[in-house]
This record gives structure tokens, sequence and C-alpha cells, in this order.
């Protein structure tokens, strides 16, 4: 692999010394384009109280292409799939260069805090979400006890 | 890529004047062949009107005016079919359409060319959303684009590019001397971080921002960073997804390579054409000819629904039985593998000189003067009329005819090749017998006629296949379609003659049968949209 990049040197070192909080992540060892990355549940969501498993690839292109995010938790959100990928508007039309990883997982923890049913890439649990709130609610909730639950050390 | 270079070279101002008297607007009547006419005088070029260019006109030609009301009454005296309207461009020549009705409307926006362009851009190029928002909502409309910034704190002197030693870029973090550049907002960068950025978004076609804000790069701006004209590229991207957009009216030529587009200005006509078993046939300014409504090629005397279901069941066929079908044969006396190198059916084998026609493999001798028998299927059992219901049958009618439809086809890519060398047999009669290009032209001529007579013939055994084989009028299509084989099969004869001495002796006869093979393709189509018309023929999945 080609040297990396200052930008994302840089942009790892921040995010080590200067963390956002509630969010981690970690380079791998053999590859420093990609990255562990941990988000916590917002406050006053059904996502509360949970630790959600992410990975992020920083493409060749980046920062002129967006990087690429995926869940790896389970999670119940209308714009996350069941293979985790995210309908995230800054992930895909709306990337600009000058966004960063930090921004993007902002992003994406906002997301959690304030689903969008209504453009949805996870059909049927949008529909859910329309329909009866606060079931779909409860089982974000449930999702959230089960599969995202803190692992206390 | 060819189309910057095109694009390029329409920069100049003139080149944009020049396109006015170029309006290649075509203006097709066709009373009874659906078959568009061949020939250059459908091209009207209309000198007057576009000296006299006054703003009327212009709204007339422009792309974004509502569909030209169609001159029906015109139309209604000539047949029962309405004109055909539509004009051959290209994406320069959309734009630079766009550019003129920009110029035209800048001073209702009082605002800088440039920025109107932005505007449409937005817009999809439809001027009245555009001038619909703008009446509405003008500064509103040029925050929201982008052309004017919201915070303003910068001087319009911080625009642009400047020399800067240590700068520090924070798209790249590389701290060096560098060029960069900024707009109104400030936000700076270096460029080859802009470049990179801008690179990647010219083929969207999208209208390009800061990379930080909303703020718009205008065309001036992305050729200053790109240091050459980059912006056309850009436009270029944004006109063809207008065209995408517009597919109902705006169709490219499906032709490999060709970057022509058909603009239909008003598409009422095409229902009408729908509705009378007529296809819209189109030709661009590289001569290929196309149907408008499903892209494919000159299917008459098949309709689309024809051509579509034909086609679809065409494709279920393996790819293998194709080929067996349609390229080798056994000589039916001596057994040798004979390939077929040329058009003409009219086969005689190398190794025993046995003369046979490659359709039905019987001996010529009948074919050539008297009866064409190969085009009739046979139906085996007359006496059972039952055969619709019976899919055995249904399958070898079928076979019978795909694989008279696909000889044809092949056949007529064998004539193209012996286009492709009639520029040489021209060449020759010029040389040798000290003919004029003119006057060898009849050659040329004789080429088209005979592609366009076989393409009817190969779409009509689809009709013939669709189509109810107990009715009189079927059979009636039938001769028409067997006295067009003849037809073709001598032209194709005809053509293959390589001496030029033999080639001038029968020039009248390349008349006598060009014209009778012309005669024959509009009787044919004729018949054929009768049977459409009364539904004699229409698809099923036999």
């Amino acid at each position: 692999m080609a040297s990396l990049p200052k930008r994302i040197i840089k942009e790892t070192e921040r995010l080590i010394s200067d963390p956002v909080p509630g969010i981690t992540a970690e380079p791998h060892e053999d590859n420093l384009r990609y990255f562990n990355v941990t988000v916590e549940g917002p406050a006053g969501s059904p996502y509360e109280n949970g630790i959600f498993q992410l990975e992020l690839y920083l493409p060749d292109d980046y920062p002129m292409e967006a990087p690429k995010v995926r869940f790896l938790t389970k999670i119940y959100h209308p714009n996350i799939d069941r293979l985790g990928r995210i309908c995230l508007d800054v992930l895909k039309t709306n990337w600009s260069p000058a966004l960063q990883i930090r921004t993007v997982l902002l992003s994406v923890q906002a997301l959690l805090a304030s689903p969008n049913p209504n453009d949805p890439l996870a059909n049927d649990v949008a529909e859910e979400w329309i329909q009866n709130e606060a079931g779909a609610k409860a089982t974000a909730r449930e999702w959230t006890q089960k599969y995202a639950k803190k692992v206390e050390n | 890529m060819a189309s910057d270079e095109e694009y390029s070279e329409a920069e100049s101002d003139d080149s944009l004047y020049n396109y006015e008297s170029r309006n290649t607007s075509v203006d097709l009547i066709c009373p009874k062949n659906p078959n568009l006419t061949s020939d250059d005088s459908e091209f009207d070029i209309d000198e007057v009107d576009s000296s006299d260019y006054d703003e009327e006109d212009d709204i007339d030609n422009s792309l974004l005016a509502t569909p030209v009301s169609p001159s029906t009454k015109k139309a209604l005296s000539e047949g029962s079919v309405p004109n055909l309207k539509y004009e051959c461009l290209t994406t320069k020549e959309i734009y630079e359409k766009m550019l003129k009705r920009i110029n035209h409307l800048q001073p209702v926006f009082s605002i800088p060319p440039d920025d109107v362009l932005v505007l449409m851009q937005h817009y999809d190029w439809n001027e009245e959303r555009l001038l619909e928002a703008w009446t509405e909502k003008m500064d509103e409309l040029l925050q929201q684009i982008g052309l004017k910034s919201a915070e303003v704190n910068g001087s319009s002197d911080v625009r642009g590019i400047k020399h800067r030693n240590d700068f520090m870029c924070i798209i790249c973090c590389e701290e060096k001397n560098t060029d960069t550049f900024s707009l109104e907002c400030g936000h700076e960068y270096c460029l080859d971080c802009y470049r990179h950025y801008i690179q990647d978004k010219l083929h969207e076609g999208n209208i390009i921002t800061c990379m930080d804000c909303s703020l718009v790069l205008k065309n001036v701006d992305i050729d200053q960073i790109m240091g050459h004209a980059s912006s056309t590229k850009l436009m270029n991207s944004s006109i063809k997804s207008f065209v995408q957009k517009h597919h109902r009216n705006y169709k490219w030529c499906p032709y490999a390579d060709c970057k022509h587009i058909i603009h239909l200005k008003d598409t009422s006509s095409l229902a009408e054409y729908g509705r009378l078993h007529y296809s819209p046939f189109v030709k661009c300014s590289e001569g290929h000819r196309f149907c408008f409504s499903c892209g494919f090629e000159i299917h008459a005397p098949a309709d689309c629904n024809i051509t579509s279901a034909w086609v679809k069941k065409a494709k279920k066929e393996s790819e293998n039985l194709n080929w067996v079908l349609s390229h080798t044969k056994e000589c039916p006396k001596c057994s040798v593998s004979i390939e077929k190198n040329g058009g003409c059916n009219h086969m005689v084998c190398s190794n025993c000189k046995y003369q046979f026609c490659w359709i039905c493999e019987g001996d010529w001798a009948p074919h050539g003067k008297s009866f064409y028998e190969c085009t009739i299927y046979k139906n085996d059992d007359t006496k059972s009329k039952g055969a619709q219901e019976d899919p055995g049958k249904q399958l070898k009618k079928y076979t019978f005819y795909y694989r008279l439809f696909n000889e044809h086809e092949v056949s007529a890519k064998l004539d193209w090749k012996l286009g492709q060398t009639v520029g040489h047999k021209v060449k020759a009669l010029q040389d040798r017998m000290g003919v004029s290009w003119i006057e060898g032209l009849f050659l040329i001529e004789s080429i088209k006629t005979l592609n366009e007579g076989r393409t009817a013939l190969k779409w009509s055994f689809a009709v013939a296949f669709y189509s109810d084989a107990s009715h009189n009028l079927t059979k009636i299509f039938l001769d028409n379609q067997m006295l067009l084989a003849k037809a073709v099969e001598d032209l194709s004869e005809l053509l293959q003659i390589k001496e030029p001495e033999t080639i001038m002796k029968r020039k009248p006869e390349f008349y006598n049968k060009s014209g009778y093979v012309e005669n024959r393709r509009t009787a044919l189509m004729e018949c054929g949209r009768d049977l459409l018309c009364k539904g004699i023929c229409k698809p099923h999945d036999g």
C-alpha cells in the first residue's frame, strides 16, 4: 500500500488525542485505513445504554470519496438494514472532502437519535415505525438490550 | 474523450452564431409509407427563417417551449398519419440552444449569464419552472442555490486563485507553498485538492459547490481551477442527464458510437402512429434509422408490439442453434460444408458446382424465373385448422419462420459488407470506364434499396408468424412476401457482379430491379399494416 496520506494520519491522531464523547475509533494495526468503531446509543433514544460496533473504511480516494461505514451490531432502525448498511446523506451524495471521520460518526450518532422512517432503507422497520411508533421503539429497545448491551469490565 | 473535443471546438462565439443557419429541423410527411424516405430532400434547411430570426421564432424553436401544435390540417389532407416533426441534435447543439435561451432571458434576471446558467442547471434546464420560482422568491433562490453567500463575510477579492507560502490545506493536511482557490466564503484549499474534487464531479453533471458550503463554482471558476475548458465537460454531462430525464421527447440514436439525439417536438402524434400501426421511424444526421418508440431498427411491416414479442421469443433460443442455423450448411449433393460469404441466396457449391437455394436447399433452377417457393410455410396438415392450439406445430412454425428471419438477418449483414466494397466498385467504374462519381451513385443507391428490402423482408417473417394463417389477407401477405423475396434476391445477385464493364452494361437492370424492390417493399408494408389494423396479426405466446 502506498504511504498513508497526511490527512488520514492527522485525523487518526486527533481521534485518539481528542476523542468525541460517546464515540471511539481505532485503526487496525495491519491496515491503517480500516477502523474499529463504537458508538454509544444517544440518551433519550431507544438505543440508550447500548454500545454499537461499526466498521469504517477509508477508500483510496479518501477524502474525495466518502468513508464506508457499516454497523456490525444488529440494530432495529428504519435507516439501517439487516446487513448494517446505513442510509445517510453525508455518506453518499452530500459527502464533502471538508467532512471528517469524526463528523461522519457524529452524523451516525445523530441518526440514532432521530430516525427518518420517510426515507427508509429497511422497509419493514420503517413501516412499523410509521404505523406503530411506540411498538417500534419498544422493539428497538429490546434489540439494544439483546445485542448492544454494555459489557462491564 | 471525443465529446470533449467536440465541445471545446464549439467554444467560440461564432460557432454559436453559425448554428442558427444550420437549422436541421426535419418535417416529415408520411402519407402512406411509414418507412421514411431515405433521400436527403427531407432535410429542408430553412435559410429564410433563420436569417430573419426574431423573437417569435426563438420561442417556437426553443427546446423548452411547449410542444409545437401539429399542423393537423395538412397532415389530414395528406393521409391519416400526422407529421412526425423532429430534429437531430448533439449535446453540443442542445447546450448551444440553451445558451441562446439564456442570453435571451438574461434581461429578465438582471444577473450575469453565467449565474443564469447555474439556475437553469439547477432547474434541469426547465425554463418555466425556473421563471416561476424566480418571480416568487428571487433572493431566497439565489441563496438556496448558492449563488449568493448567506453570511457575507468576504468581499469579492477573496474569490480566485492566490499564491500562498506555507499554506496548510485542511483537505490534504499538507503544508506547502502552493496556489490556492476560494470563493467569497473564504474556504480556501490548495489547487491540487480542488482539481481532484472537481475532476470527480465533472461527469455527474450536477452543480459543483465549495467543499465546505453551498456556494456555487461557476463555469469560469472551474475553468480557472482546472486550467482548461473543463466546464464544457460538466455542461455535457448536465445535458446528457437532461436528455435522459426527458426520454419521451429525446432519444439517443441507438447505433454504436453515434452521439446524436433525436428530439421529437410533439409526442402526441406517437399515439396516433401506434393506433394506425405505423411506427415512428426517424433518421439521425449520420443516416442511422431507427424506431423512435422502441429504439429498434426499422422493423416494418412489423409494429413495435410484434417486434418486441418476436425479439423476446428469439432470445429464448439457444445461441448455438442460431449459429448453426445461420452459418453452416452442407451442400445437398456432395455434403461439403458451406459457409455463406455473400448476401445472395443463390449458392453454387465450389466442390460439385451444384446450384441450390440457401434457404430451402432445393435446386436453384425453379427459383430462377417463375415461382419463389421458399417463403411459404407449408402447413403439413391442412385438414386440422386447430394448428394454433398445438404447441408442437407452433414450435415448428416458429422454427420455420425464425430460420427465415435469421437467414435474412445474416444476408443483410453480408449485404452490408458488400456495401462497404461498393465504394471501390464505383472507384473502379471511374478509373476504368471514365464514369463520373455522380453517375456511379446508382450502385450505392441499389445497395441502400437492397438493405431496406431485406430488412422489411426479415421483419415480415415476424408478422407472418403472428398472423392467423387461415385468413385470406395472410395469404395475400405471404404472396407479397414471396414477390419481395424474389425481387431482393435478384437485386442481390446483380450486386455481386465485380467487373466494371458488366456493371455498366447492365446499368438499366440495376435501376429496374431497385425500383421493383422498392415497389414490392411498399406493397408488403401496406399489406402488413392491414393485418395489424384488422387484428389478424397480434402478438401471442405461441
